[in-house]
């Protein structure tokens, strides 16, 4: 085994049992640590496989936005703590057929890669990256950037306080506007 | 040196935990965790295979990219849906959100 | 084709020396007029709903027309390093859409206005989702497969949940979600077996692969698998058919009618591209799995329409059905089968728009009169609305003169041709079954009194005698579809002239 090697295994036994946990943890906020944990492993796996770019872009938008977002749903929603509110009834199945499809990719990868030969490592710079990105990537680029923006506008309709505001023949359409700057201003 | 089976199977335990997940949990919330955990799993995978084929256009880590962008996206509008139906229903527990039958 | 691999180090994208955009010019066309809208909407918060309509539809009419003057395209086939298609299949995908899209903002705006439901971010969604749409079924590359999916998913799952104040639809957008987002994560996982198989995520690029036999094969298999499963949820075939009964019972009744229609025919047409460009080589491989969806979709559908009594469920699992019979052409996997799929593809969106468009006309304000009861004499009420809507169901019921019918013919000709014939049979019988459900509803329309619960029906079915009440703008939007299934169905060769050239897929 080479350094990389053992490096990526406790890596890799940290990330797996925390997702492991994450799924099954009975509090929810427990759950969005191992999350955490898992996300901030799969990014050291990056940094091991020489993908640095991204290792960094999983740990800002992951571990840095997302999870922040998903704790926040966690505390607006006030979830509740306990194995009966948090998993169904459906447990066993579930569990079964997670381990089917482990079982299936496990012999997919053995029948496929089974015999190969270890990979040497090119780093790939960031400077690589965006050349890529912007060259042969370009139009998904900008593809990503409509999905973004469609997602932006549609979350904020949707999450938007229904005051009858929601109508434009409702009283007012800007109403929860005006009593945010009213509050500034006091 | 890395031998690419052990990133696959780590990959592969990912999804399925995801998977579980997916199918265990009754809070929205952690069933979105949950598919986040797989979109990783696919990440990995991605990665793996852009170091395995020596892919000089870094097809994998592009797209590697490209599934992040969209994860936040998703958790956006999961976020936005699910505070929509706290508020009509105080619970986001999937199998409780049942005016419409599965 | 073969020229994608050798692209490899130089970036794809500049091997041709020069950025080609006209191919995407639709799409562009339509994220331009989704911002212009958007803009007037928050520039002008005092503006006239109708002109955000009449923008958006004269975006659409902007974009068909430009896809039209891509039929003589005569550039390379594939465009911006081989991630964009520039073919007829992708023409006549577009204008489908595009039309399916223009007679949606007609629902819609009928719909929000009665509703009292007006907000400006309606149509900046509908036109992202409707982009999202088009230029799947011009995606050449499984990256611009996944991207445009998402787009169009996500901005459909927002336009579910569009009327929050209603529960229903805050219910159905969490499980369209959900369960959206779910198979997403499977159709990523293939996008990434399928690049390990073939070490290129371009359709070309995977087919040659596959055909050098360079990587292992049972990989490239489980890649096609998953794939299947992703289009299989999109398309809402059986056994990943859960979330459309809910998601098309929740949304409102024009969002509906669009995402029935629009996300089936986008879906499709990646669906065709990908299994008979990318995975032609496995062809023998997927095709019984492909056989097996088929066959559970158009059962399953058929059967579990019947037992519904809320008109858009059973609607929902009509297109469910459908589904199925579209799958018997993809699974013919023959220019015939492409062909008849293709024809499948045109008309069934006519039928099911029209068919969700008079469900809409005729329920009230806050979807109500929904159930099967309330169709009890509809003729009487109204004699235009009750044939339109008998015309539509007998075509997706597949009974001649109408389109549905020649549709049905092309599709099991062709599963014959290819020997499918046990599939075929399968495929009669669904049908016999469908009609069932079909012909209940006319029956229920012409030789049933209306129901009257004590002088509540007004109140329930929201929906009154005068023909004014359905407005001009819905039964243009109703009557476009059933006129066409009519057309079609008498003139078939129409359409097959045109499928001629626009059902060779170019890569």
């Amino acid at each position: 085994m080479s350094v990389q090697e053992i490096t990526f295994v406790i890596i890799a036994v940290i990330g797996g049992v925390s997702a492991v946990r994450m799924v099954t943890s009975r509090n929810v906020v427990h759950a969005a640590l191992y999350l955490v944990v898992t996300l901030a492993m799969v990014g050291a796996v990056y940094l091991v496989v020489a993908a640095e770019f991204l290792a960094w872009v999983q740990v800002l938008i992951y571990v840095g936005a997302i999870v922040v977002l998903l704790l926040f749903s966690l505390m607006l929603t006030k979830a509740p703590i306990g194995r009966d509110t948090l998993d169904n009834q459906q447990r066993g199945l579930a569990a079964l057929v997670g381990m089917g499809v482990l079982a299936g990719l496990a012999f997919l990868i053995q029948d496929s890669f089974g015999g190969s030969k270890p990979i040497t490592l090119h780093q790939a710079t960031t400077e690589q990256v965006g050349v890529t990105l912007f060259r042969g990537f370009v139009w998904p680029f900008e593809v990503v950037s409509v999905l973004l923006l469609a997602a932006l506008v549609g979350a904020v309709v949707i999450a938007r306080k229904d005051d009858p505001a929601g109508s434009r023949r409702g009283p007012d359409r800007r109403a929860p506007l005006r009593r945010g700057s009213e509050a500034t201003r006091r | 040196m890395i031998r690419l089976p052990y990133l696959l199977f780590f990959s592969a335990v990912l999804f399925s935990a995801g998977v579980y997940g997916v199918l265990a949990r009754r809070n929205a919330v952690l069933v979105l965790m949950s598919i986040e955990l797989m979109l990783n799993a696919v990440n990995v995978n991605l990665v793996a295979f852009n170091a395995y084929l020596r892919d000089a256009a870094l097809t994998g880590q592009v797209f590697a990219l490209f599934v992040i962008t969209v994860a936040a996206a998703e958790v956006g509008i999961g976020l936005a849906i699910v505070i929509l139906i706290y508020r009509n229903r105080e619970t986001i527990n999937v199998d409780e959100v049942n005016l419409l039958k599965w | 084709m073969l020229s994608v691999l050798g692209q490899v180090s130089g970036g794809p994208a500049v091997a041709h020396g020069k950025l080609l955009f006209r191919p995407i010019g639709p799409e562009l066309i339509l994220v331009g007029v989704a911002l212009a809208v958007m803009l007037l909407d928050a520039g002008y918060p005092e503006r006239h709903h109708a002109t955000l309509a009449l923008l958006s539809l004269a975006g659409l009419a902007a974009a068909a027309a430009y896809s039209l003057s891509l039929w003589s395209w005569t550039g390379p086939t594939t465009v911006l390093g081989g991630m964009v298609a520039a073919d007829r299949f992708t023409v006549f995908f577009r204008l489908v859409i595009l039309g399916v899209a223009a007679l949606a903002v007609l629902l819609s705006y009928q719909y929000l206005e009665r509703a009292d439901e007006v907000r400006g971010e309606y149509y900046p969604l509908l036109l992202f989702a409707t982009a999202g749409m088009t230029l799947i079924t011009a995606a050449a590359d499984l990256i611009v497969v996944f991207l445009a999916l998402e787009v169009l998913s996500l901005s459909l799952y927002l336009l579910t949940g569009f009327s929050f104040r209603r529960l229903a639809s805050a219910e159905a957008s969490m499980k369209y979600f959900l369960l959206g987002a779910f198979s997403s994560a499977f159709f990523l996982y293939g996008i990434a077996l399928a690049y390990g198989a073939t070490g290129t995520t371009n359709l070309a690029g995977i087919a040659h692969g596959l055909t050098g036999q360079v990587g292992p094969l049972s990989l490239a298999l489980a890649a096609s698998g998953l794939l299947a499963v992703g289009f299989g949820f999109k398309v809402a075939a059986v056994p990943f058919h859960m979330w459309a009964p809910d998601a098309y019972q929740g949304a409102p009744t024009c969002v509906t009618a669009f995402m029935s229609a629009g996300t089936k025919v986008a879906a499709f047409a990646a669906f065709l591209r990908v299994f008979d460009v990318a995975f032609s080589p496995l062809i023998w491989d997927w095709k019984p799995f492909v056989w097996i969806l088929a066959a559970l979709t158009m059962v399953v559908g058929s059967v579990l329409a019947i037992a519904q009594s809320d008109v858009k469920r059973m609607l929902a699992y009509s297109s469910v059905a459908h589904a199925g019979f579209i799958l018997v052409g993809v699974t013919a996997a023959s220019h015939a089968g492409i062909q008849a799929a293709m024809f499948y593809l045109a008309v069934y969106p006519a039928m099911i728009l029209g068919a969700f468009g008079v469900v809409m006309v005729v329920s009230g304000r806050g979807e109500r009169g929904l159930t099967l009861s309330s169709y009890a004499g509809l003729a009487r009420r109204s004699p235009l609305v009750a044939a339109v809507l008998a015309l539509l169901l007998l075509s997706l019921a597949g009974i001649p003169p109408t389109a549905g019918f020649i549709a049905k013919v092309a599709v099991f000709t062709a599963a014959i041709q290819s020997g499918h014939w046990p599939l075929a049979l399968v495929g009669v019988l669904a049908s016999v079954v469908a009609a069932f459900f079909y012909l209940r509803v006319i029956v229920l329309m012409y030789m049933q009194e209306p129901v009257i619960a004590g002088g509540q029906r007004e109140a329930e079915t929201g929906f009154d005698a005068e023909p004014g009440a359905v407005g001009s703008l819905g039964f243009v939007a109703i009557a476009v579809p059933a006129l066409l299934t009519l057309i079609f169905g008498v003139f078939p060769g129409i359409l097959f002239g045109v499928l001629k050239s626009a059902s060779i897929i170019r890569f």
